[in-house]
């Protein structure tokens, strides 16, 4: 694949000073922006998450009493969910590397991009301000579930404001890429000649689009109870906290797939181009994209199957909530199908996307357990729901997000990590990460509660592997961040292909420049992903192992 | 680079409304809205139906509003294709939730 010569000044090079930063219309500057923004309460929160863990290494008072243990569990909610999962593979790799996937300069509306970029700012500073004043942060969980959230007096309001103002930011982002995927491909790029992680982009913006302004009403309306006393939710002034739950989940279980989507896509770039053949069932792919975001519609009552809510309602929401898993299952197939009889090279962004499918696939086999109204009665509330959703949350879409930082970061910023650190850091993750959360469906599975500071002396060897796993996880972490932070200045530099990818981001130089390409790029024949020197049959490879 | 010379971009022939018809569908939007105050205040016996006639009133101005006063009938079939997927949702939601409310 021929790179374009470098006769522009790079993106970094274009423009100099933080104003140019902060005002800036060019998308791969917002992307950094939210990257950098998003990436710092990604550690407040993970620094939260490891409080808990610690509290939670012996029975009984270790750090933290209950109260603060209730405001700690739902920051670290509120942040990671809000402020990091949500935004996080959208607004970073979605705006980098989203126009240069279609082969055009911008996103269609980069001011509103800009505007999204501030939003999200002002939300953040929403959450943060309930920190320092009155009784501190919200104690409700991330769920804000009524009637508690309408009684307490800790900051429900501010933090409720922070979500809807994040709404905001996100549905402007969403709009902006469903119009930037209609209006601006490169000319002769079709639907089916778009790249899949375009795709998941824009099943997922229809989400944020359409599904945001519930929950942006819904919150709405928990003010109103507690400014204005209009009974909503509250059962004691005529209101129906069933209802709350209903409300939340239209809107919060399709944002599952806000966050799982784009990490599908991640997956969906990086197996071809490590296996250098052409994905296996690329309208297969595409399409699950749309159905897992039309048939997330369907399916949030499976969160309320002992809230309260009719058992026909409940038996309906199970049926349904297992047609998802159809789409995703055939995601996963394909990629397994993709990676046989390629030419893989084990680099570091295809390991995290390997284990994306492992932990997903824990994470979605397990949501079956919580799917079916049987099972879900015993294991509800306990942590056997906490590791479920970690295991579809963070071992899926966080280490989808941190194999897209990898295998975007030589694009970025035109140089290399070191991979030895980078591979080390991923063993660290995936051990640590796997020894935090397995024990947890254990403990779950025996009945240990959500949400408690406090546990039985039979779950405290559980709790201790799991607060080890912890410490691995966190060690990780920070081995990869200061590896990629050292690269990102004293990199080797690279060329502007260094994976051999043949999607159009690759076509371009490392950092791209400001107007992302020098001559217009060139489409591959016969699809995104048709790599030419592919090995399509068992024929071919015994030829080419011979040679 | 691209957006100028793409071909995906088609250019738009724009309908222009004319003051009749927009005269029109505000007359009928008036005529619905003293639909509804008579049902509500002057005390037409409509029992358990109130509260559907009203809320078909609201649907019909709705419509009229999105179809005249925002040109969706004017627009191409696909912008109308997905107004019906989100009232179809709209519709799935209310639909769940009276279940379960009516079945608990």
């Amino acid at each position: 694949m021929t790179v374009a010569a470098l006769s522009q000044p790079n993106f970094f090079q274009a423009k100099k000073g933080i104003a140019s930063w902060l005002f800036t219309l060019d998308h791969k500057r917002i992307g950094l922006l939210y990257l950098y923004s998003i990436g710092f309460f990604f550690i407040v929160a993970a620094g939260l998450g490891v409080l808990m863990r610690l509290e939670l290494l012996n029975p009984g008072r270790d750090l933290i009493d209950a109260q603060t243990y209730n405001q700690v569990f739902t920051l670290h909610g509120v942040i990671m969910i809000f402020l990091f999962i949500i935004p996080s593979i959208p607004a970073v790799f979605g705006n980098f590397a989203l126009p240069l996937l279609l082969g055009t300069d911008d996103v269609a509306f980069p001011k509103l991009n800009l505007i999204s970029w501030w939003l999200y700012v002002i939300g953040a500073l929403f959450a943060l301000f309930t920190l320092f004043y009155g009784d501190g942060p919200a104690d409700t969980g991330w769920t804000f579930y009524a009637p508690y959230s309408v009684r307490t007096g800790t900051n429900v309001s501010m933090t409720v404001m922070a979500a809807f103002v994040l709404g905001f930011s996100s549905i402007l982002t969403g709009l902006n890429f469903i119009v930037t995927i209609h209006r601006l491909k490169t000319p002769g790029m079709g639907f089916n000649q778009m790249p899949l992680f375009a795709w998941s982009l824009y099943a997922t913006a229809w989400i944020q689009l359409l599904a945001t302004p519930i929950i942006g009403i819904t919150l709405l309306m928990i003010v109103a109870e507690r400014v204005l006393g209009i009974g909503l939710f509250d059962p004691s002034i005529g209101g129906d906290p069933i209802l709350y739950q209903h409300l939340f989940w239209i809107y919060s279980h399709p944002a599952v797939y806000i966050m799982a989507l784009p990490a599908m896509g991640i997956v969906s770039e990086v197996i071809p181009t490590f296996a250098q053949r052409t994905i296996f069932g690329y309208k297969a792919i595409a399409y699950s994209s749309m159905a897992i975001a039309f048939v997330g519609y369907f399916v949030w009552g499976h969160h309320m199957f002992t809230s309260g809510m009719s058992g026909p309602a409940g038996f309906i929401f199970s049926i349904l909530t297992f047609f998802v898993a159809i789409p995703t299952a055939v995601k996963v197939f394909n990629w397994v199908a993709t990676l046989y009889k390629g030419s893989i090279s084990i680099e570091v962004p295809l390991l995290f996307a390997l284990a994306f499918i492992f932990n997903f696939s824990i994470g979605g086999l397990t949501g079956l357990v919580l799917g079916a109204l049987a099972t879900d009665v015993h294991v509800h509330d306990t942590h056997f729901v906490v590791a479920h959703f970690h295991y579809v949350m963070f071992g899926g879409a966080g280490f989808a997000f941190f194999g897209a930082l990898h295998y975007w970061f030589p694009k970025i910023w035109g140089k290399m990590y070191n991979k030895a650190m980078a591979n080390l850091a991923f063993i660290l993750l995936f051990i640590g990460f796997n020894l935090t959360y397995f024990p947890m469906l254990i403990v779950g599975i025996m009945g240990m509660p959500r949400r408690y500071y406090d546990y039985l002396p039979e779950f405290h060897e559980m709790n201790m592997l799991s607060t080890f796993g912890s410490w691995i996880m966190i060690t990780g972490l920070i081995i990869m961040i200061i590896n990629l932070v050292v690269s990102k200045q004293r990199g080797a530099k690279v060329s502007g292909n260094p994976w051999n990818g043949i999607t159009l981001d690759w076509q371009t130089s490392s950092p791209p420049p400001l107007h992302n390409f020098d001559k217009m790029p060139v489409l591959p024949e016969g699809g995104p992903y048709n790599y030419p020197d592919a090995i399509s049959t068992h024929e071919e490879k015994e030829k080419k192992d011979d040679e | 680079m691209a957006s100028k010379e793409n071909n995906n971009v088609h250019p738009e022939h724009e309908h222009i409304s004319s003051y009749k018809e927009h005269f029109g569908t505000w007359v009928g939007l008036i005529l619905l809205t003293l639909m509804t105050v008579f049902v509500s205040a002057f005390g037409a016996d409509l029992s358990t139906l109130t509260v559907v006639t009203a809320l078909t009133i609201a649907t019909i101005k709705a419509l009229a509003v999105a179809l005249y006063f925002m040109h969706l009938k004017y627009e191409p079939k696909v912008y109308r294709a997905w107004i019906i997927v989100v009232m179809a949702l709209f519709l799935f939601f209310l639909t769940m939730v009276i279940l379960d409310f009516t079945t608990r």
